[in-house]
């Protein structure tokens, strides 16, 4: 069952909320860069950008920004796994459950996210599986997942490389176990039903009753892949819960993130979503090496997240010589959209994932549509972030300098119109800057008073 | 840029394309040899062999080149050869696997990717086909599948035949303990349990479809009748509904009886995959080396008429080659020549087995064991030929023996018309070890040549 909860984009019930953001430079991403540019937000979206001077900014919206910073889109992390109370679940093939239940609106990742400028969060579980729980997008703010939600039921997670305790071949067993069952089970209640109208007939001849024309209101069987027919005869609520994400998969209304480790990974997963007809809604989460794969990912036409490093290092087994190939490199290369991830060995912001892209040779438009909008495209909200346009949400992050120099830093995030960060105000990063300082102090002053008190008293007490 | 490539060019390993046909479709190739093994035992002397879109299509003498034809002249020619033992292309973890049951398909864990240059290898060595088995760490290890070794193929470009075998593994050291003889013995009686469980849930089966369809019969009967006497049980009814009314009491429906539905036998995919087992759908290969699992086996597998055991390694066979003789069990023997190198496995390491399981009578083949090193098996044959075997029977023990054991003789194994061309052009005779391949053909392919 999908209840397909239109999110309200506001936030904390602020309806009507307006603000004005300012910078030297707005980096678009859709359309070229605006100078001292400014941006309106109204009701969570922006309703004007453009230079500053053809503008008409409201009297009565606060102003943050100015000139010497840059505003770009809120960042877009395509996939993660973190955020959640356990990334993992025991059971092998488990749809019926969800994230929804496990993320942790208080969880260190979720206030990074605004510290690196990201306002956008495809929240999934753990690769440690066959088949996973429904996914959940996310903004990072909020005390409740009901305030962080973005799209709630949004995604399945399936993993082609192998579970712990599984080999490659039990998993791809597993993955086809899974559908097979959701198979037998449908053609079984089909029959079921059948056998029952049969019945039923036989029984009110014998009676000598007219049967009164019940028809069960269910619906047919979507999906391009394989039909039960006679699903139209049984009610959809009739259908087990346990069964039914797996049959909604099928008919093409969740997002399939599948996970491939290894380059062989790669045609199994594209394999299960062929011939489960969920392919067009497929998107892969791919370890370095499966840059190996990328031939057949451009013929499947799929897009990627690259959850593991850009640089794939290894030995060939002969020569022993290292080989070094920059994997968003081989896939701009062969035509395939990819996002870029921060959740990989060097954990870090999508900022500076971006900036490492462009260092390894990737040209700048491609490494920050890779972390804007390109994600915002595979998550399915394209007309809703990833740029800085009229009628998109206003998710801003502003910049004290250029964004891709390693001194610049993130100063103001707003998500929807709410300002949700402010850097002169974030305790843990000046704690951080400026040294740790005992509770309760307010300035470096006062540490180094408190600090002398202290050594005072242990002086005391020998 | 750091020095570093943009792409992938710097890679020694040959390409993957899983766009690549597999064979050489419209393309044709033209064979002359002095010497063509047809098959084992049977030469013929100067004849050419012509090969159409991957597939002979004649053999005879002074055979004219079609147009745009490559043309290749050698000395001796041979069916490529076919590793009826092996584990190369397989990922590591689905080799070992100990989380394997009877449905699991050893094709799902083939990794080609990773192990190019050793498939490389194989071919060079004339190994144009294989029969990978993976879930050694598991009793019953799942279906093996024949492979061809050509590493431009795509997986399932390459699989030759998906469920070759069923394989198992007796009395061999689990997670690097040895075990005593119950143990090893317990383990027939559990591989036994589950030919016996498929060959039940067959059976249930088919009496399930009978009893449908009985029961399917007396319903259209009923049915028909019902359908007839359905103007009286009407009228029957407003009569009763009547007298019920008159005498104030609660009208109620004749009970309607039927035949219950058979009940359809659960699925089961594991005992769907014994079921072909029982049946001798696909062959058995049980790996086993000692006397006492052997005998237990053995006994244990006379009543099924219709299974189709092979054994692996059988070091110890030699004591039941009467035996094994008599119910035509073949047995794939691994002429390690490293002796018995992996401690307790007890590998065929007394390198005359080959030779004296076919003096015996006992139908040998010859295979690498199970490893990634099918590049050795022509030397492995010469080893076993070095110690007493019959020439004909080493090279049909490497060629059509493998290939008619998994059901592939009709594709593969042999020079014949009409089937793949696999082919291996020498310099000297295929067991001659220090005979140059000069050229091998796979699916009329040139895919190596010297």
């Amino acid at each position: 069952m999908i209840a397909h909860i239109l999110t309200a984009f506001a936030l904390f019930g602020v309806a009507d909320d307006k603000i004005v953001v300012e910078a030297g430079r707005i980096i678009t991403q859709s359309g070229p860069d605006i100078v001292d540019g400014v941006i309106v937000i109204e009701d969570g979206r922006i309703t004007e950008i453009g230079p500053a001077d053809d503008v008409d900014k409201p009297w009565d919206a606060p102003v943050i920004g100015g000139p010497d910073y840059t505003a770009m889109p809120g960042f877009v992390e395509a996939h993660t796994s973190r955020g959640l109370d356990r990334p993992n679940e025991s059971l092998d093939v488990a749809p019926f459950l969800d994230v929804r239940d496990s993320i942790d609106p208080v969880a260190f990742y979720f206030e990074d996210c605004l510290r690196w400028g990201i306002t956008t969060v495809n929240v999934q579980q753990g690769n440690n599986c066959i088949i996973g729980a429904r996914g959940m997008i996310v903004r990072p703010v909020g005390l409740t997942v009901e305030e962080m939600m973005v799209r709630p039921q949004h995604g399945l997670k399936l993993s082609a490389s192998p579970k712990s305790g599984k080999s490659r071949s039990t998993q791809a067993q597993g993955m086809r176990r899974a559908f097979d069952e959701l198979r037998r089970y449908l053609e079984d209640l089909v029959q079921q039903k059948k056998d029952g109208d049969d019945f039923a007939r036989r029984e009110a001849l014998h009676q000598g009753r007219d049967l009164e024309g019940e028809k069960a209101e269910g619906r047919e069987m979507g999906g391009t892949a394989w039909k039960v027919d006679g699903l139209d005869m049984v009610p959809r609520g009739e259908i087990d819960e346990k069964q039914e994400p797996l049959l909604e998969l099928i008919e093409g209304r969740y997002n399939a993130y599948f996970y491939c480790s290894s380059p062989m990974d790669v045609p199994r997963a594209l394999e299960i979503a062929r011939d489960n007809g969920f392919l067009a809604k497929t998107t892969l989460v791919l370890h370095e090496r499966c840059w190996k794969a990328a031939d057949l990912i451009a013929e499947a036409g799929v897009p990627v997240v690259l959850d593991g490093d850009q640089m794939h290092i290894e030995r060939d087994p002969l020569t022993g010589k290292e080989i070094e190939t920059f994997v968003p490199g081989v896939f701009k290369d062969k035509g395939i959209r990819f996002a870029l991830s921060s959740d990989n060995t060097d954990t870090h912001s999508l900022w500076f994932q971006a900036s490492l892209a462009i260092g390894f040779g990737l040209d700048a438009k491609t490494a920050m549509d890779a972390v804007t909008q390109t994600p915002a495209e595979i998550l399915g909200l394209g007309k809703e972030v990833g740029s800085l346009e009229e009628g998109k949400l206003g998710n801003v992050v502003l910049f004290s300098g250029d964004p891709m120099s390693i001194t610049s830093w993130v100063e103001h995030v707003v998500i929807e119109g709410e300002e949700v960060y402010d850097r002169s105000k974030d305790v843990r990063n000046t704690h951080l800057l400026e040294g740790t300082k005992p509770p309760g102090s307010t300035s470096a002053e006062d540490a180094e008073e408190a600090a002398k008190k202290e050594a005072d008293d242990e002086d005391d007490e020998d | 840029m750091l020095g570093v490539a943009l792409a992938a060019s710097g890679l020694v390993l040959a390409p993957l394309s899983f766009n690549n046909p597999g064979f050489a479709e419209g393309e044709s190739l033209l064979i002359r040899a002095e010497r063509v093994i047809v098959r084992p035992g049977v030469e013929l002397e100067n004849q050419s062999i012509l090969v159409q879109d991957g597939v002979i299509v004649a053999i005879g003498e002074g055979l004219a080149p079609p147009d745009g034809a490559r043309e290749i002249n050698g000395a001796v020619v041979c069916a490529g050869f076919v590793d009826p033992w092996s584990a190369l292309g397989l990922d590591a973890g689905a080799a070992r696997d100990s989380s394997a049951s009877a449905a699991t398909r050893s094709a799902d864990g083939v990794d080609r990717w990773s192990h190019a240059h050793h498939l490389e290898d194989a071919l060079r060595a004339g190994v144009t086909s294989l029969r990978v088995q993976g879930g050694g760490g598991a009793v019953i290890s799942g279906y093996g599948s024949m492979m061809r070794v050509d590493p431009s193929l795509g997986g399932d470009d390459a699989l030759l035949l998906d469920a070759a075998n069923m394989g198992a593994t007796i009395g061999l050291p689990r997670g690097g303990r040895t075990r005593d003889i119950f143990d090893r013995v317990s383990e027939v009686d559990r591989l036994i349990g589950q030919i016996e469980s498929g060959r039940k849930y067959r059976e249930s089966a088919v009496e399930y479809k009978y009893e449908l369809e009985e029961w399917q019969k007396e319903i259209e009967e009923k049915e028909k009748e019902l359908e007839k006497d359905f103007k009286k049980a009407k009228k029957d009814r407003e009569k009763d509904k009547e007298k019920a009314e008159e005498k104030g009491k609660e009208f109620k429906e004749k009970k309607y009886k039927e035949d219950k539905k058979p009940r359809k036998p659960k699925y089961d995919e594991d005992s769907e995959a014994m079921a072909r087992v029982a049946d001798g759908e696909v062959p058995l290969v049980v790996q086993s080396h000692r006397y006492e699992e052997l005998r237990s086996l053995l006994e244990k597998t006379e009543s099924y008429d219709r299974l189709r055991v092979l054994v692996a390694g059988g070091t110890e066979a030699l004591l039941h080659a009467d035996e094994l003789q008599a119910r035509g069990v073949p047995v794939i023997v691994w002429p390690n020549p490293m002796g018995p190198a992996r401690g307790d496995e007890y590998d065929g390491h007394e390198l005359s087995l080959a030779a004296s399981l076919d003096e015996a009578g006992v139908e040998v083949l010859i295979g690498s064991g199970g490893s990634d090193t099918s590049r050795e098996l022509r030397f492995l044959a010469a080893l076993a030929v070095s110690h007493g075997l019959d020439p004909d029977a080493a090279l049909n023990a490497i060629t059509l023996g493998a290939a008619n054991a998994f059901d592939v003789g009709d594709r593969i194994g042999s020079v014949e018309r009409g089937k793949d061309a696999d082919l291996l052009v020498l310099d000297g005779d295929p067991l001659d070890t220090t005979a140059r391949i000069r050229f091998v053909v796979s699916q009329g392919r040139v895919v190596v040549e010297h």
